[in-house]
């Protein structure tokens, strides 16, 4: 503005305050501001948005000086074994072969180094040449016409031709030569020196390899003798540390779309070392038991041998911990916790569940023993009777499936037999060449439809395999009226944990009237039909049946405190409350009898008239499956796991004299079981068919007419990555997100907030209708699922199982889905938990069965009664005679009842091995997993035994029968006098039962393969590269040069009966005790 | 009243434009309004004077004797602008370093989010989708909305009130404006952000967001006022409806025009075209306000129902 248009300039007052006025003060502060925002950006650039590059500042710090720490530590040990003379002498042996190379090795590296200087100016000189030849020749290969192609061919051979001239060192370093070549001579000579070269260093190679395999040999030894690093090694680590990258650490894994940072904070996960938190973090606040700046987060991965099996590169880390692992600006975000984050990390108390995205079909996963824990309480509580869980409970699905196929395949062939009739027709009207070529057609269709009959044959196995397979968590409700006591049954529907403290059922909430209801409807749809008389038992032997022909290994007995047995089967405290003991014989005689067969073709069981209809047998068992009224297979069976123990009728008769004799006071059970006249009023029925519907009793239990019922819970196989919207928190929605807790001693206070899938299915398994407070509902709209009254680890391993219940965020190829035999260790667990072996048998190392924690067998004389254990099983027995032993027990060839009242192999047992009715599948299964279990090569081929000579029987006879080596002392022989002590199996079985590989390991070490084994170790000792009896051996041996072992393996393969019965007859061994 | 519920909304990073629009739209519409007052005066003076219309031609307040009649841009516009835009590129640089943009999950074609909304600028339309059809709400007018504002300078014939702020000269236009943009346009805005919760219920400001909220709302349309079936009949009293509603409206507004001198002379300046094409835009204007009430109050849903198309 200029000054002269302001009249009113020196009069301060009237200054004009636009034009007047300074801005200066505002723009400095403006200024100020903006550099301050400026220079706040950078920092939360470089540090605020970047945690991890504290972490590793600090990690760096807390690894280095602990690496100080320990190298003396490390130093002193790695002195002492130098110290050692091995090492001395190894040491020695490394310096006396150096030294021999030394000369040799020295001569060479002369002549490499001179030869290096000609090489290098020659290939200098070829290797240019040869360039612009490449050159060349691509221009005349992608020449446009053939006149310009001819004229660069020539110029090539120009090229080649030419003769260039260059100085070049001599190789023996004595000065220089002239060499005039063209291109063929120049590259000559390049590969003279190049195999010369190639030929030095291969003799330098052979020179070195005496002493690279004394240091190798004494490399190994410290190794072998040092626990931790050496000294050379943990000064690497602190020079890494010195110069360590503070950089982001990542995993990248381009097949799953994964990248993982997180080792950018868990610096030291991977390190050689050990590093606990005591190394590396603070334990406590006081700061005394850990380290300044330290953090958990610097740990080493506390499973290492996990951490083997999972190679991180190959693996990550968050397809197992959950976690966003791209994330590095911060811990909530990286462990996503942040909000919408869909898979945040696990829980500690969860930790498991990252195991089951790949470890989905496996029902154990070994080093997983929460995650295998909740998988087993699913399958053993029955949730699957309600939810479809991929995997579980699958033989109803693939029964279907089944049936379809075959019908499938029927119209399949019946259309290819009509167009092939068609086709013969059509062939008819046709001549020549033609005529035979329609008419070869159609026979090759109807000789192709002959192979879809076996297919359909398979399918028809398979299908009554499955039907043997198909098995109910809860018993048949058909038979009700031939097995229960009337009144128990509604005070049981009540709530059977009243009945049974610890019961498998779970509680209803249902209403007197609901009660009544349902007891009407399950007695009045059951079946009727003939049972045994059980007259005569004698209770005191059939306690001690009981307790010790294996029962117990399933079923437990007492209460509280005197509670004694297994979890697997029922309690039978009150048994004799509630049963009728005729069907109670049945039962124990063969609980897979049934009274009824049923058909799932026809939907109905099948009746005598209905066989007597065909005039037909009333004849059903697992030889005769097939229904008399339209040939399809039918259920045979009981669909329950409790098998036949094989027991004689007196046994059977005195085991339930003894159950029945378990109940309360009579004067104690009258005010407890009430008129219950009601139950035969048929109007209830149909009110307790639509309750029993509704209520999904048939998930768990066989019910007349309810048999293809299906499931009427939500499918869970991918619960755990169900929306958080999806999972109906109802009316505490508020109470979770706000951390309000509602169940338990804490209820009403302030806890984490629990709006979570773990904080759902926590509460909602230990209060399934939890979700239903201050809801207004009519009762049948009520949430169903019954109460399974766990406990605080049930919901923890089931929580552990649903959380990693997850659609799949890993591509197919990273899922445990083994192609060779560990799957068919996948495969044989689910038979194994399904029959309960382990109830009795040990079958993976480590693992204790029910029956050897039993008080009754602590005893020494009792644990010789155990049931032998089967970790080796695989390497033990011939496949082929397990297949036989697993389909029947006793071995015996007939039916008859007093033939198979034993055991197969170890007959002196008092616990028996009952017969399962396994199907042909699930025998195949456990055949095939006990050889993967061991490392057993498939298919079996029998190994060849040498047949003794007769010099060598006399002496393997001689051994067998010494007073030192009493074999037929222990060993059963068949011949009931001498076997009343048996304690091991009939020798005359080892032919077709045992491997004889095995078999000679075992007599060499039986403790080792089976430790508390009453086979004793130490007969053999080793004698050159052979063993030999650890002990007298009889004269006969005299100048044998032979195993003796291998001896007696063989000796025992060839065993016969008579011979058998001979030694027995002459006392021979300790017979004669 | 839930306090949470309320805190959870207002902090959301998503809602700090709205929130300090609350504040900063009242703030300006006041400050510009005051300024225009002062000016008001001053020209009443200036009218008043003729002496003093020699010296002065800055329509502004405060003024004083001696001040300079004219400024030039440069430097004494340009440099507060320089400031300003400083200012709020520190305003910006903050924001930000303290608030990161707010992701929410990964999108879910199975299950969307509730609710539902769209981003803060666009709330105003989302709202707008409760009172009338998806064509009407989001095509018709929408594009009314930007025809109309394109059309101002056709009919707008009053010359006055060009680079200083004055009401008196440019009342029809504040006031319409005010109506247009404060309460039809920023209230929505706001009803959809703190009021509109799950479901798109009608959530009063401290009431709890229930996501299992059961609302009772049947909507009505007018021939069901009057029980009429028939679909001519529903045709009819809908046109019917609306043509008394155009022309009470227009009655309205012409009466209100002509009730001022001051606009008065402004309308005897327009052509007839011009004047017709201002009560078009002002009367279906007027239609969102109506149509608001009568569904807040009488669940009304549609006005004209044909099978083709619903108003």
């Amino acid at each position: 503005m200029p000054e002269e248009t302001r009249p009113d300039v020196g009069n301060e007052s009237e200054r004009d305050p636009i034009t007047g006025s300074s801005l200066s003060f505002p723009y400095m502060i403006s200024a100020v501001l903006l550099m301050a925002s400026l220079g706040w950006a950078l920092y939360d650039e470089y540090y605020a948005t970047r945690p991890w590059k504290d972490y590793q500042h600090r990690f760096v710090a807390v690894y280095s000086s602990w690496l100080k720490k320990n190298l003396p530590k490390q130093d002193s040990a790695e002195k002492a074994v130098k110290n050692s003379d091995t090492y001395k002498k190894l040491q020695a042996a490394l310096d006396a072969a150096d030294k021999a190379a030394g000369p040799d090795f020295d001569r060479i590296n002369k002549e490499l180094a001179l030869l290096a200087t000609r090489k290098s100016v020659v290939d200098d000189w070829f290797q240019s040449r040869r360039g612009e030849l490449g050159a060349k020749v691509y221009d005349m290969e992608n020449a446009g016409s053939q006149s310009s192609h001819d004229s660069q061919a020539a110029a090539i051979q120009k090229f080649k031709d030419e003769i260039l001239t260059k100085t070049v060192p001599l190789e023996n370093g004595q000065g220089e030569e002239k060499l005039s070549y063209n291109y063929d001579q120049m590259e000559k000579e390049y590969n003279r020196l190049k195999d010369r070269k190639n030929d030095l260093l291969s003799q330098q190679a052979a020179l070195l390899r005496p002493s690279s395999e004394a240091r190798k040999r004494r490399d190994d030894y410290m190794a072998d003798q040092l626990v931790g690093l050496t000294r050379q090694q943990m000064q690497g680590l602190i020079d890494k540390m010195d110069h360590f990258d503070f950089d982001i650490k990542q995993i990248n894994v381009p097949e799953g779309n994964l990248v993982d940072r997180c080792e950018s904070c868990h610096v030291g996960t991977r390190e050689p070392v050990v590093l606990t938190r005591r190394d590396v973090g603070p334990l406590s606040k006081d700061g005394k038991s850990g380290v300044e700046d330290g953090s958990r987060a610097f740990t080493t991965h506390p499973n290492l041998e996990l951490l083997k099996i999972h190679n991180p590169d190959r693996f990550g880390c968050s397809p197992c911990h959950g976690g966003n692992g791209r994330a590095t600006s911060s811990v909530e975000k990286a462990h996503g916790k942040n909000e919408h984050w869909l898979y945040p990390m696990y829980s500690p108390a969860n930790r498991e569940a990252g195991c089951n995205q790949c470890h989905s079909s496996d029902l154990v996963v070994r080093l997983a023993p929460t995650l295998s824990g909740g998988k087993e309480l699913f399958r053993w509580r029955g949730c699957m009777g309600c939810h479809r869980m991929e995997g579980f409970d699958a033989e109803p699905e693939r029964l279907f499936n089944i049936t379809q196929q075959i019908k499938a395949l029927e119209t399949d062939k019946a259309d290819a037999f009509r167009n092939a009739s068609r086709m013969e027709k059509q062939a008819d009207s046709m001549s020549g060449n033609a005529a035979a070529k329609m008419n070869q057609t159609a026979q090759n269709m109807r000789v192709s439809m002959s192979r879809v009959d076996s297919r359909i044959e398979e399918l028809d196995t398979e299908s009554k395999n499955l039907l043997q397979e198909l098995k109910k968590v809860g018993p048949s409700l058909k038979e009700v009226r031939m097995k229960l006591r009337k009144e128990w049954i509604p005070v049981w529907i009540e709530n059977p944990q009243h009945f049974r403290p610890g019961a498998k059922m779970p509680t209803f909430r249902l209403e007197p009237d609901e009660v009544k209801a349902i007891s009407a409807f399950i007695w009045q749809s059951g079946v009727q039909g003939p049972m045994d008389n059980a007259t005569g038992g004698d209770p005191a032997h059939g306690k001690d049946l009981f307790e010790t022909r294996g029962c117990m290994a399933c079923h437990s007995m007492g209460e509280d405190a005197d509670k004694v047995g297994g979890y697997f089967a029922a309690n039978l405290t009150r048994e004799g409350e509630k049963t009728n003991i005729n069907y109670l014989v049945r039962w124990i005689h063969n609980p897979r009898q049934r009274t009824l067969p049923y058909s799932p073709t026809l939907h109905r069981d099948i009746t005598p008239a209905d066989y007597q209809a065909k005039n037909m047998p009333f004849v059903f068992d697992l030889d005769h499956t097939k229904s008399p009224v339209d040939g399809h297979e039918m259920q045979v069976e009981q669909q329950t796991i409790m098998p036949n123990l094989r027991l004689n009728m007196g046994e059977v008769r005195d085991i339930a004299a003894y159950l029945m004799t378990k109940k309360r006071p009579d004067a104690e059970t009258a005010k407890i079981y009430k008129d219950a006249s009601y139950m035969d009023d048929p109007k209830l029925k149909a009110q307790g068919l639509k309750l029993v519907r509704n209520y999904g009793c048939a998930g768990c239990h066989e019910i007349a007419g309810m048999e293809d019922e299906s499931r009427i819970g939500t499918e869970l196989t991918n619960e755990g990555s169900k929306p958080i919207e999806r999972l109906d928190f109802a009316l505490l929605t508020r109470d979770a997100e706000d951390g309000v807790e509602v169940l338990g001693p804490n209820k009403g206070k302030d806890v984490a907030p629990w709006y979570s899938q773990k904080g759902f299915f926590e509460r909602k398994l230990a209060e399934p209708n939890l979700f239903d407070q201050g809801k207004t509902k009519t009762h049948l709209e009520q949430l169903k699922m019954p109460n399974f009254n766990l406990d605080k680890t049930d919901i923890r391993q089931l929580t552990t199982f649903l959380l990693g219940s997850v659609d799949p965020t890993m591509p197919p190829s990273f899922f445990y889905k083994p192609a060779d035999q560990r799957h068919d260790i996948q495969e044989g667990w689910w038979i194994i938990k399904k029959y309960n072996c382990q109830g009795c048998h040990v079958v993976e190392i480590g693992q204790h069965s029910i029956l050897m924690d039993l008080p009754k067998y602590q005893d020494p004389d009792w644990k010789e009664q155990l049931p032998p254990m089967i970790t080796n099983e695989g390497a033990r027995v011939s496949p082929d005679w397990l297949v036989r032993f697993l389909k029947n027990p006793s071995l015996a060839a007939g039916h008859g009842e007093a033939e198979n009242d034993k055991d197969g192999v170890r007959s002196y047992l008092k616990v028996r091995m009952p017969t399962f009715y396994l199907s042909d599948n699930e025998v195949r299964k456990l055949v095939r997993f006990f050889a993967a279990v061991s490392y057993q090569p498939e298919p079996y081929i029998q190994a060849k035994v040498e047949p003794l000579t007769p010099a060598e029987q006399a002496m393997a006879r001689a051994l067998f029968t010494s007073k030192e080596a009493p074999c037929l002392k222990c060993h059963a022989t068949g011949v009931p006098a001498h076997d009343a002590k048996a304690t091991a199996p009939n020798f005359l079985l080892a032919k077709e039962r045992l491997k004889p590989g095995w078999t000679d390991r075992w007599l060499l070490n039986p403790a080792l393969i089976s430790p508390g084994t009453s086979m004793p170790s130490g007969l053999f000792k080793r004698e050159g590269d052979r063993w030999v009896f650890n002990g007298q051996t009889p004269p006969s041996f005299n100048g044998y040069t032979g195993d003796h072992a291998e001896l007696l393996v063989r000796y025992m393969f060839t065993l016969t009966p008579d011979e058998q019965r001979r030694l027995v007859g002459a006392g021979g061994g300790g017979g004669t005790r | 009243m839930d306090w949470g519920q309320l805190w959870r909304i207002t902090s959301t990073p998503d809602n700090v434009p709205i929130v300090a629009l609350l504040f900063l739209i009242p703030f300006y519409t006041w400050y510009g309004l005051r300024q225009a007052f002062a000016n008001d005066k001053l020209i009443e003076e200036l009218e008043k004077n003729p002496e003093m219309t020699k010296t002065h031609h800055r329509k502004t307040l405060p003024w004083k004797p001696g001040w300079a009649q004219e400024v030039h841009v440069w430097p004494f516009l340009l440099r507060v602008e320089f400031l300003a835009a400083i200012i709020v590129t520190v305003i910006l640089m903050v924001w930000s370093i303290t608030l990161n943009a707010p992701l929410e999950e990964p999108s879910n074609p199975t299950l969307t989010m509730n609710p539902s909304k769209a981003p803060w600028y666009f709330l105003g339309l989302q709202e707008m989708l409760v009172y009338f059809d998806p064509w009407m709400a989001g095509v018709v007018l929408p594009s009314l909305i930007i025809v109309g504002m394109m059309a101002i300078p056709y009919f707008d014939t009053n010359p006055l009130g060009n680079g200083y702020y004055t009401y008196k000269q440019r009342k029809f236009a504040i006031l319409t404006f005010c109506f247009g943009f404060l309460v039809l346009w920023i209230s929505m805005i706001v009803i959809g952000t703190f009021i509109r919760g799950p479901g798109w219920v009608w959530f009063w400001p401290g009431q709890t967001w229930d996501h299992n909220i059961v609302v009772y709302q049947p909507n009505k349309d007018l021939p069901d006022f009057f029980g009429i079936t028939n679909a001519w009949g529903k045709a009819v009293i809908g046109l019917a409806f609306l043509g008394g509603f155009g022309a009470v409206t227009g009655g309205a507004i012409h009466k209100w025009i002509m009730s001022d001198d001051f606009s008065k002379k402004v309308y005897q300046k327009m052509s007839l075209l011009q004047y017709a094409t201002l009560q078009f835009f002002l009367i279906t204007m007027m239609l969102l306000p109506v149509k608001m009430i009568l569904r807040l109050t009488l669940n009304f849903k549609y006005i004209l129902v044909t099978p083709w198309l619903n108003l």
